[in-house]
């Protein structure tokens, strides 16, 4: 951690996985660069820690998945640059936490495993082995106000939303530009673990804006090489070039021949996004 | 809306939707305010007050909605099946129309 970073942790005080998120926050507060943030502080008079949030990159602690302490930033508009959800580390550990707080073995290793998790958080990763292709044109159709893009070819398409774009044995998924309106501003983008095997439509992270959280449904089965670290500053990015610069994750590929039998090809993926758009009045 | 489908295959005969868990649902209904396909309904004079109202809505493969459950009320059925099952769908459908 050598810049600075603000800490905005779930307040604790209801149960032990609360209790915990707010043990990693005072934790990381014995260093210099932490600035904690109170929740309960911030609701009322966020203006106390506009300084400290300009400054420095935002890190969130949830405890559980009622994540108050997600949707707080989320209302307040607060660029997310980092998170994680004490429940879902315990939960990787098999450690169950309960309601009752306490201090024993097992909650203080979750309280380290989260620590580490938050210094670790830059995963060392390859350099990309995908090639990206020079241009990308698209289609357009309009549907009141909105316009919506689908590339002509090379991309393919679950009925969820993403896309994969393949070259090799490697690929890239992201999200259609109907999601990316659909979420609007997006604020953060929770990636997979690199070495991660997943089989075709299993989760691949989510990204998140104030209104919603979008899961990625992966298009392919593989292995997690990369995900785009340059979403951690810009998540912005995914709004502005959904279909490139807004990638999300770099895979290897394992069957694409077999998953290609559940993908729509580009002009199909069109004709299915007008009726679903059409259907639902966006 | 017209008749809705996944891959071709008709909705009703995918086997998606959330179950709830009411030993743990502590009735927060995060999730009916989560879910943007009126998937669930709140009756607030009935026991549980929370019903899946409309599993055809769910989205094929989502589990969103079980991300914002605190207690860890909701599961769904297992992805792999649910694969095969649809692509086992098609291929029958495929066969069949082939062979008139």
């Amino acid at each position: 951690m050598s810049e600075s970073i603000c800490v905005l942790p779930c307040n604790g005080l209801d149960k032990c996985a609360g209790d915990l998120s707010r043990r990693v926050a005072l934790e990381l507060a014995q260093s210099e660069e932490v600035e904690l943030i109170c929740p309960v502080l911030i609701n009322q008079n966020s203006s106390r820690y506009e300084k400290a949030l300009a400054a420095g990159a935002l890190t969130v602690i949830d405890g559980c998945n009622t994540r108050c302490a997600s949707k707080l930033a989320g209302d307040l508009e607060l660029a997310i640059k980092e998170k994680v959800n004490v429940s879902e580390v315990a939960k990787a550990l098999d450690i169950k936490l309960g309601v009752e707080i306490r201090d024993d073995q097992d909650t203080q290793a979750v309280v380290q495993a989260v620590l580490e998790k938050i210094n670790s958080s830059v995963a060392e990763q390859a350099e990309s082995e995908f090639i990206e292709p020079e241009l990308i044109e698209y289609n357009t159709f309009s549907h009141g106000k909105f316009i919506f893009k689908v590339p002509k070819s090379n991309y393919f398409f679950n009925e969820n939303d993403c896309w994969v774009t393949v070259s090799g044995n490697m690929a890239r998924v992201g999200v259609s530009d109907y999601v990316q309106q659909n979420l609007s501003d997006i604020l953060y983008v929770d990636p997979p673990e690199i070495g991660d095997e997943f089989e075709q439509f299993d989760d691949l992270g989510s990204i998140e804006s104030s209104k919603a959280v979008f899961e990625i449904i992966s298009p392919v089965a593989g292995a997690v090489v990369a995900v785009n670290t340059g979403l951690n500053d810009a998540p912005e990015q995914v709004n502005e070039s959904p279909y490139e610069k807004g990638w999300l994750v770099e895979v290897r590929l394992s069957d694409f021949e077999e998953d290609q039998d559940l993908l729509h090809d580009c002009p199909a993926y069109f004709e299915f996004l007008k009726r679903k758009v059409e259907e639902i009045d966006v | 809306m017209s008749e809705s489908t996944f891959m071709g295959v008709e909705r009703d005969r995918i086997d998606w939707s959330p179950r709830i868990d009411f030993t743990k649902c502590n009735d927060c209904m995060d999730c009916v305010e989560f879910c943007p396909h009126q998937v669930f309904e709140v009756d607030e004079n009935a026991k549980p007050k929370l019903k899946v109202k409309n599993p055809n809505n769910c989205v094929v493969f989502c589990r969103a909605c079980s991300k914002t459950c605190g207690p860890d009320a909701i599961t769904f059925p297992d992805k792999p099946e649910t694969t095969k099952m649809i692509k086992a769908i098609r291929k029958a459908e495929k066969e069949a129309a082939t062979d008139e």
